[in-house]
């Protein structure tokens, strides 16, 4: 218990310097791309000198350096800034859109695992099977597939030809449950399934790879029944790249499936970003890389402490 | 007497029946409740209405706030929370404006002049149109409790349409807000004195209003953005849908009552769609390639000149439009034909000439040796992209080397205040009110007409009161337009907009949706 409590304390200790990188980073680059969040508040009519008055009253105006020296003061207390656009602390914007985020991310995740694993363990399993063809070819299919074609299909079919489904929008589920479920059910599968695909061919590689060893024919020698060989023995040890997985697409879908979001118009943190990205609405740009890089290294901490769950072999050091 | 009386007696009840048939349909149909929901392309950057021009602001605060005067059916100023129109002295130079008694802000406060004062001081610092009014503004003052009276330093006609433009409105805000927020900082609270009373705005979820029950709507018949203001529904509920092709889909399904900001392509499939009406805005945009007149190869004149000539409208407009005739328009004049007052119709002018000879000569007299030229626009409006695309390709065919440079909107916005970094770049000019309102024709604006004759005009345009000379000189600013060309005018580009059959009273002549006097007949 002591060596897992220091194996995460100096995990989480190492994140700072990361993070700190990343923070300046993205800075940096938002900074200097082109743009100016001042015109595009002002619109289209307003002229130079309004656009320097109001560039004064944001602070804009100052140097470069002086801005990130700020930035870093504000970020010490906690505090990631105020957006440009939402008149609101980003805090609370990111906060405001965590809900939506998360529940696309986890109904994602349920679709892509439910599909993924199961396709995968069966195909590498059958290797060479037409069952095996026919799910690497749905596989394939997810993978190549864009995100937003599926999208406008499943609402062309499900929404405007069928009316099973409303086409887009978000409801909580805190407040009317079955309502989320029905705006959640098609953005899950749409972002599920070409999820899937990736866990669907790791998880056959690694049980084709994990149905070659010794210990698996010797399962087979003495007698075992082919479903036991498969799921008590094979499974198990094919899981640790799986979850490896699984936990690299939670961390994709925590910074945003953006492009689901969008078209099913939900109102999570990659609709978020590309709003501010395209305003630079540069605290909020700031504020969602730092959570999706901190949600990203904390989703690896968390994959590491997994392994050990289904691998005893597997220590912390 | 009794024959005579009868026959009369009998018209007069026959006219009341048909009076009463008339009305009645509409009477029994207008029905209060429900909620309409209305999608829109996103967030506005502000619910300030003196900070930004932005259009998305201008639709959603001219349901919360009001002016002093608005614009009728014709463009003309009307008095809103003004009583009347106001009384001008003999030397022109003093306004005074009596306001209506009783309205109420939406947090329950009177309006007094205070308040008046205060705003018109607030939006003058800080709007566009506000800044050119108060160029001209020595004092704005409270006369007494229901009067303010404002005083020029030289005599312009510009003050009514100043304080009655829709866009960067001369919104009024209670005193206490205008204190809090100063004209460079962006109003967070936003309380008016409109039909509609901001309750909710949850970024990337919806923006809700409902109806104020302490407002007091004008007697005048409804019209334009004036006029009697009714809401029947209870509660009117902004959805930011970005996705275009999502926005068609809910109005579809019926999940959306109203869309505004559609894509042209959907313009066949909502027509055929069922219990849905396909709504052509008009006007939205004239398309315009603006020039840099500060430094760079547009600051020749003959070069310009030779844009203008290249140009085949007709077939880049029908492209831009989706080939849909109807959603394009072939004008010259700087003014939109919606825009009855300025409206102009001269014969003559050198638009649409597509000369390959003259483009030549031009060229040759300008001293243009195949150098690329900056231009500059972006694919986050479809519209922009696509006139910039058609136009390369015209331009290249009559001589000129263009160097298409395809940014986001955020860097194009940026980058065409640096004189450096342009030649020219894409925009859409929307309705301006009054020809000194026409930002494309001044200094201050990107592109930086700064041309004597044009100058001389709109400081006469400015000054002159009488109708028919104002217009005269309007029709000379054009032509002087067509000579300088400090930006090249293609044609009208309209809007698509689309309704649910059951939204009842929505005014679809004008260019902004309106939502006061709609109902739901569901």
């Amino acid at each position: 218990m002591i060596a897992v409590t220091t194996y995460l304390l100096r995990r989480l200790f190492a994140l700072v310097p990361v993070m700190l990188v990343v923070v300046t980073i993205v800075f940096l680059l938002i900074h200097l791309i082109p743009g100016d969040p001042v015109a595009v508040i002002l619109g289209p009519e307003a002229n130079a000198q309004q656009i320097e008055d109001a560039r004064r009253e944001l602070g804009l105006d100052r140097p470069l350096h002086a801005q990130l020296v700020r930035f870093y003061a504000r970020l010490l207390r906690g505090d990631l800034g105020r957006s440009y656009f939402l008149d609101r602390p980003v805090t609370q914007a990111l906060w405001e859109r965590a809900e939506p985020t998360l529940v696309l991310m986890f109904s994602g995740l349920f679709v892509a695992v439910l599909i993924g694993v199961p396709s995968g363990i069966a195909a590498g399993a059958y290797q060479g099977s037409a069952w095996d063809r026919l799910l690497m070819m749905l596989a394939l299919l997810g993978v190549c597939v864009p995100g937003f074609w599926l999208s406008l299909n499943f609402i062309y079919l499900f929404s405007v030809r069928l009316g099973w489904l409303p086409v887009a929008g978000y409801a909580s589920i805190f407040q009317d449950p079955v309502a989320a479920a029905r705006y959640m059910l098609l953005p899950a599968v749409s972002l599920g399934f070409s999820q899937s695909a990736l866990i669907a061919r790791i998880a056959r590689s690694c049980m084709i790879e994990v149905l070659r060893q010794d210990y698996i024919r010797t399962a087979r020698a003495k007698g075992l029944a082919e479903r036991s060989v498969i799921y008590l023995h094979a499974f198990r040890n094919a899981l640790v790249p799986v979850v490896t997985v699984i936990g690299i697409t939670m961390a994709i879908l925590i910074g945003g499936a953006v492009v689901t979001e969008i078209v099913f118009n939900i109102p999570g943190l990659g609709r978020l970003i590309i709003s501010a990205i395209l305003r630079r609405d540069y605290p909020v740009v700031q504020g969602v890389v730092l959570i999706t890089a901190a949600a990203y290294m904390l989703i690896n901490l968390l994959v590491d402490v997994v392994y050990a769950f289904i691998d005893p072999r597997i220590r912390y050091v | 007497m009794r024959p005579r009386t009868i026959p009369w007696t009998a018209f007069t009840l026959t006219l009341v029946i048909l009076c009463l048939a008339g009305l009645a349909p509409e009477a029994a149909a207008q029905k209060k409740g429900g909620v309409l929901k209305v999608g829109n392309l996103g967030e506005p950057p502000t619910l300030d209405a003196h900070w930004t021009t932005a259009t998305i602001t201008e639709v959603l605060a001219q349901h919360i706030y009001e002016g002093l005067y608005t614009l009728d059916a014709k463009s003309q100023p009307i008095p809103m929370l003004a009583e009347g129109m106001p009384a001008v002295s003999k030397d022109g130079l003093a306004y005074t404006f009596k306001l209506r008694p009783g309205i109420k802000f939406h947090n329950g406060k009177e309006m007094t002049s205070a308040d008046v004062v205060a705003s018109l001081n607030r939006w003058g610092a800080q709007s566009t149109y506000g800044k050119t009014l108060y160029a001209r503004v020595a004092e704005v003052r409270a006369v007494d409790k229901l009067t303010v009276e404002m005083t020029l330093k030289e005599k312009t006609a510009i003050v009514l349409i100043s304080l009655a433009v829709p866009n960067n409105a001369a919104a009024i805000y209670p005193k206490e807000i205008v204190d809090k927020f100063k004209p460079a900082e962006k109003a967070t609270e936003w309380i008016g004195t409109g039909p509609f009373k901001l309750v909710e705005w949850k970024p990337d979820r919806h923006i809700k209003m409902v109806r104020f029950d302490d407002y007091q709507p004008r007697k005048e018949a409804a019209t334009g953005y004036g006029g009697r203001k009714v809401v029947y529904v209870n509660e009117l509920l902004w959805i930011p849908v970005p996705d275009a092709a999502t926005r068609v889909a809910q109005m579809e399904t019926g999940e959306l009552d109203f869309a505004d900001d559609l894509d042209l392509n959907a313009y066949e499939r909502l027509k055929s769609s069922p219990g849905v009406q396909a709504i052509v805005a008009k006007p939205y945009y004239w398309l315009v390639a603006v020039f840099n007149k500060k430094e760079g190869l547009m600051t020749n004149q003959k070069l310009r000149q030779a844009w203008q000539a290249a140009l085949d409208m007709e077939p880049i407009m029908k492209n831009v439009a989706g080939g849909h005739t109807d959603l394009y328009r072939m004008d010259s004049s700087l003014a939109f034909v919606e825009n009855a007052p300025w409206h102009t119709k001269l014969s003559g002018l050198p638009w649409n000439e597509h000369n390959k000879d003259k483009v030549r000569r031009l060229l040759k007299e300008a001293g243009y040796k195949g150098e690329p030229i900056r231009f500059m626009t972006t694919q986050e409006y479809k519209w922009m992209y696509d006139f910039a695309l058609l136009s390369k390709q015209q331009l290249e065919d009559a001589g000129f080397t263009i160097d298409l440079q395809v940014v986001d909107w955020a860097t194009l916005v940026k980058r065409r205040n640096n004189s450096k970094e342009y030649d020219v770049f894409t925009t859409g000019m929307g309705n301006f009110y009054d020809p000194t309102h026409h930002i494309y024709l001044g200094p201050n604006w990107p592109g930086w007409t700064d041309d004597e004759e044009l100058n001389r005009l709109l400081t006469e345009l400015a000054r002159e009161g009488d109708y028919k000379k104002r217009f005269a000189l309007w029709e000379q600013v054009t032509r002087t337009f067509y000579d300088r060309v400090p930006v090249a005018r293609y044609g009208d580009l309209f809007g698509l907009r689309a309704m649910r059959g059951h939204v009842k009273g929505f005014d679809t002549s004008l260019m902004r949706p309106r939502f006061h006097n709609v109902w739901l007949d569901k």
